[in-house]
């Protein structure tokens, strides 16, 4: 019984094995990771935004500048390419542990952002990442999960190899070799084809930096196919808002009139008789000979209520500035037209 | 006083500021001041806001008390101030409101006058207001994902509350020319517990 | 350096937070210049370096804004009151490029484009920051 169990033991794990070491999925992961690296690297070696967005990563406020901060991510960007053509030059099937070389270095690369990564967060979380040097977008958890899916390609790809390099000296058939990406590609289009399809879109949707690619046309194709949430009839028709009056009214002869004694904001609107009327608060200081006394007082303003400025330039506006306690009308000299020598002007 | 006749009572002071504004008041307006030159005038030595703003302070920071009407203000660097509310202060937190609406832990801007006992009685009071310029990312049922820097924020839209402005024109309450990819300014008030913005009013460009 | 009289420049003005600050606002830092903060006198200039430029654009909308860094002073005079208040420029901004053509207008006298933003303490002094934009006339 014991050894029927552990041959049956023996038996699944080199079943595991072979499938690790000779399917699909260990064939095509270093061909996903490489294009994911290739990219990357060829952003952050030869892209121009490099120099532009290196300011702006948390790796210049490590550093303490633009200048190491672009060597350094040249730097890397070279290692990912480097990372990148040999994971696709040398596959799992060379059947030597040199090949496993491209998957350890990928998955020290993937290590070293993930370190990089947790150290930005803590010391300056709104800091871009420069993960692909064209990218301002900030550290998030999907920031996380791509340098994760890096380390975990790598250590795939390179268990994979150690794999396929131990079976190749254990065994001289060649049944349990593992096959290259080309040969699986060849070999299984469809299902490869499906694979890669389906990881690249992972990948893609891990690169905030590419959501202007995919994640606003999509949305913007909801939007068309499900109509504007915001649909102008369900918006209370024409009526025109009480931000727009206060927007006329700033901009109109009263206010300026009114303007010397008005202090506050907006207190009260409401609306009667077809008229919206607007509250202010101020201070008007009589003048007389010992300086005056400053009384507090209501600037009350009425304006059409369905006017706003796209129907007239200059509103006619009712102001009333009154005493705040007694309600008795003050300050009508200012509300006068006055001649006004003019200054020279900007503009 | 009970509620019902604060509220009467409410109604009724409106009523009698409507009366003075709309029966007695001065019309100001082209028609009644003629063809002044508008460029003139605002150059000119008129009489202007200059001495009470020389006057006045600016208190900026987080509410960390309510003491009656004072509130006691922890600024972004450190600083601290008491800002005293008035009769006379106006209250904004996404709408012209009472006291009442603010809370410990609101953010806020304040211009008044300082007084002797280092207190600043404000004149008005902008709680968690916020005016960022961003990018609309999204557009959603009652809400709009909005990119400001490095940042994403929900921006809650109220339908017949929130109010946009397209290309310069007059605010409307109209949303259904916003479009996702626009640059936007949005003016609106900032909710401290989810972080996301109560969207006031949002302003495209062309 | 005291603020001026000499006609500047002319156009509308909104408001932006920078410095340690609360809500949104809390990632704006010190701004181009380092040193803009909300609770002071201080402004954003669409031209306060080559870089500033590149970003802001305001040529994009005929608008060949002047050079003016870090630490320029100007006089900021609200159009329709005449509130007036003295600013410092410390940081980059507003984006003129994507608001070409809007206006501001004061009795049918528009100002167009935006050419400035000030922080709350500035905006405050000269109109209330629920009003978002402002028409101005900038003096230095």
């Amino acid at each position: 019984m014991e050894s029927l169990t552990s041959g049956l033991a023996s038996g699944l794990a080199s079943d595991l094995t072979s499938s690790l070491t000779t399917g699909l999925v260990p064939a095509l992961v270093p061909l996903v990771l490489a294009g994911l690296l290739g990219w990357t690297g060829a952003v952050k070696l030869f892209g121009r935004g490099t120099v532009r967005q290196a300011p702006k990563t948390a790796l210049a406020r490590m550093l303490r500048s633009s200048e190491r901060t672009v060597l350094v991510l040249r730097t890397v960007g070279a290692a990912e390419l480097v990372a990148a053509v040999g994971l696709l030059a040398l596959p799992a099937s060379v059947g030597s542990t040199a090949a496993a070389a491209p998957g350890v270095a990928a998955a020290a690369l993937g290590a070293g952002f993930l370190g990089y990564l947790a150290r930005a967060r803590a010391t300056a979380p709104e800091s871009s990442c420069g993960c692909s040097a064209g990218d301002d977008a900030p550290i998030t958890w999907r920031t996380f999960a791509r340098a994760a899916a890096v380390l975990a390609g790598g250590a795939v790809s390179a268990a994979c190899a150690l794999g396929a390099a131990w079976m190749a000296e254990g065994s001289t058939g060649a049944d349990g070799a593992a096959q290259p990406w080309w040969t699986v590609i060849q070999e299984q289009p469809f299902v490869s084809l499906g694979f890669l399809l389906l990881s690249s879109a992972v990948l893609v949707g891990l690169s905030a930096d590419l959501d202007r690619w995919w994640r606003l046309p999509l949305r913007r194709f909801r939007l068309r196919l499900f109509g504007h949430p915001f649909n102008s009839a369900a918006a209370g028709g024409s009526a025109v808002p009480v931000a727009a009056t206060v927007e006329l009214l700033e901009r109109s002869l009263a206010w300026q009139a009114a303007s010397p004694v008005v202090r506050s904001g907006l207190v009260d609107h409401w609306a009667e008789d077809g008229w919206r009327i607007l509250q202010f608060t101020g201070v008007y200081e009589e003048s007389g000979e010992e300086g005056g006394a400053a009384r507090p007082v209501a600037v009350l303003f009425a304006l059409d209520a369905t006017v706003s400025t796209d129907t007239t330039a200059e509103p006619a506006v009712r102001v009333a500035i009154v005493d705040a306690d007694t309600g008795e009308a003050v300050a009508a000299e200012l509300l006068s037209p006055a001649v006004r020598p003019a200054l020279p002007l900007a503009g | 006083m009970t509620a019902h006749q604060g509220i009467s009572s409410a109604v009724g002071r409106r009523r009698f500021l409507t009366r003075t504004v709309v029966g007695g008041a001065t019309i100001v307006g082209a028609t009644a001041l003629g063809g002044i030159d508008a460029d003139a005038a605002f150059a000119a030595p008129q009489p202007s806001l200059d001495p009470a703003f020389a006057k006045s302070s600016f208190v900026e920071g987080r509410i960390t008390r309510i003491d009656g009407s004072v509130l006691q203000v922890l600024g972004s660097h450190g600083d601290r101030a008491c800002v005293q509310l008035t009769n006379a202060t106006s209250i904004w937190k996404g709408e012209p409101t009472t006291a009442a609406a603010i809370d410990t832990g609101d953010g806020l801007y304040a211009r008044g006058v300082p007084m002797p006992d280092g207190t600043v009685a404000a004149d008005a009071v902008w709680v968690n207001i916020v005016n960022m310029a961003t990018t609309i990312r999204g557009i959603g049922k009652n809400r709009l994902h909005l990119s400001h820097g490095h940042h994403e924020i929900v921006g809650n839209v109220f339908p017949g509350t929130t109010n946009a402005s397209y290309a310069g024109q007059a605010l409307t309450s109209d949303l259904s020319k916003l479009r996702i990819g626009q640059h936007a300014q949005v003016l609106g008030a900032w909710r401290p517990s989810d972080d996301s913005v109560d969207v006031v009013r949002i302003s495209v460009g062309h | 350096m005291a603020c001026g009289t000499t006609s500047l420049w002319a156009g509308e003005t909104s408001w932006f937070c920078c410095g340690n600050a609360w809500g949104p606002c809390s990632s704006a830092g010190g701004g181009a210049c380092g040193t803009c903060r909300s609770a002071s006198y201080h402004g954003a200039w669409p031209n306060a370096s080559q870089a500033c430029w590149d970003i802001t654009r305001p040529d994009l909308c005929g608008e060949n804004i002047p050079r003016r860094g870090c630490g320029s002073v100007m006089n900021v005079r609200h159009q329709c009151s005449g509130a007036t208040v003295c600013i410092t420029i410390t940081d980059c901004g507003p984006r003129t490029k994507s608001w070409c053509g809007e206006a501001t207008c004061c009795n049918g006298a528009c100002r167009t484009n935006r050419v400035l933003d000030l922080t709350p303490a500035a905006f405050s002094a000269i109109g209330n920051l629920s009003s978002g934009m402002l028409p101005v006339y900038i003096y230095e």
